[in-house]
Order: C-alpha cells, then sequence, then structure tokens
C-alpha cells in the first residue's frame, strides 16, 4: 500500500508526457497536410517531383523556424504582462 | 502564495483553473501561429530561410494579435459584467 503515492505520481508524469507527445503528433499532422496543400498541385503523374519535395521540405523548416520566432516573441509579452501584474499586486497591498 | 492556510477543496479548484488557463494559452498560441503563418510566410517555398520582411511581418503579427485578444477580452467582460447586472436588476 505504501508505493500508491508513487504510482500516483508516475500515472501523473506518464499523462504529462502522453499530452506532449500528442501535442507534437498532432502538430505533425498539421504541419504535413499544410506543406502538402501548398506545394503539391499537380496530380497528373504519380511520382513527387524534386521540386515538390525540395518545396515541402523548405516548407518545414521555415515553419519550424517561424515557431521559434513566435515563441520568442509571446515569450517577451508574457514577460512584460507578468512583471505589469506583479507591480499591480505590489501597489495593491500597500 | 501560501497554500497551508487554503482548504484543500479550495486548492483543487486553483489547480483547475490553472490547468484550464495552461490549456487555454496553448490554445491561443496554436491559433496565433497558423494565423500568423497563413499571412506572412507566403506559400511559395523557393528557400527555407525566414525573409527579412516575413521576420518583421511574424514580429508585428504576434503584437497584433495579442493586442486583438486583449481588446476583445476586456470588451467581452464589460458586456458580460453589463448582461450579468440587467439579470440581477431583472430578478430583483
Amino acid at each position: 500500500m505504501d508505493t500508491t503515492p508513487e504510482k500516483i505520481a508516475l500515472s501523473d508524469l506518464d499523462k504529462e508526457q502522453m499530452k506532449t507527445f500528442s501535442d507534437f503528433l498532432l502538430s505533425y499532422n498539421r504541419l504535413s497536410e499544410m506543406c502538402f496543400t501548398d506545394c503539391v498541385r499537380d496530380f497528373t503523374c504519380r511520382d513527387v517531383k524534386e521540386s515538390e519535395k525540395t518545396c515541402s521540405l523548405n516548407c518545414m523548416e521555415k515553419y519550424l523556424k517561424m515557431n521559434q520566432r513566435v515563441s520568442q516573441r509571446f515569450q517577451e509579452f508574457q514577460m512584460v504582462a507578468s512583471e505589469n501584474a506583479l507591480a499591480m499586486e505590489k501597489k495593491l497591498r500597500k | 502564495m501560501d497554500m497551508s492556510q487554503i482548504s484543500p477543496a479550495d486548492q483543487a479548484k486553483v489547480q483547475v483553473m490553472q490547468e484550464m488557463e495552461i490549456e487555454m494559452m496553448s490554445d491561443l498560441y496554436n491559433r496565433m501561429t497558423t494565423a500568423c503563418h497563413k499571412k506572412c510566410i507566403p506559400p511559395r517555398y523557393s528557400e527555407s530561410e525566414l525573409g527579412k520582411g516575413e521576420m518583421v511581418c511574424i514580429d508585428r503579427c504576434v503584437a497584433k494579435y495579442l493586442d486583438i485578444h486583449e481588446h476583445i477580452g476586456k470588451k467581452l467582460t464589460a458586456m458580460s459584467m453589463q448582461d450579468a447586472e440587467l439579470m440581477k436588476n431583472m430578478t430583483s
């Protein structure tokens, strides 16, 4: 019985990891859908053309770089927002 | 925050609220990323680097998106407060 808390902690961690993994899978699906839609327009032949392949790979790489930039800017905004909230709280406590 | 003075029920409530906030934030983030990608990255992938104009566009897009989000949030709270007030007046 004394192992129960450990088990719960582990399952919580597991849940979090599963959530991260499923988020990753979802974004992977979304990314491949997007790049496919943007890059593959010709359905007169079965084979993936070299240009379609480079386009898709560029699309993916560019998306990741864009995501990185968005995340940086988002963090900056959040930092400012939490600083403002902290300042407000201090002001109210006085 | 001193958690020892808060009852377990309230603690659970706070935790659920925090989880909801995280969920909401990640949803906001995903939507913003999709929106700014659509608006700033033209679907011609001749190279994998971000162009200068694209970078500036992304920065502005994020800033504007969050501004609009805040504006709408404020308006929405104001409106729902007004609604609640109206309901209170009608029932009393």
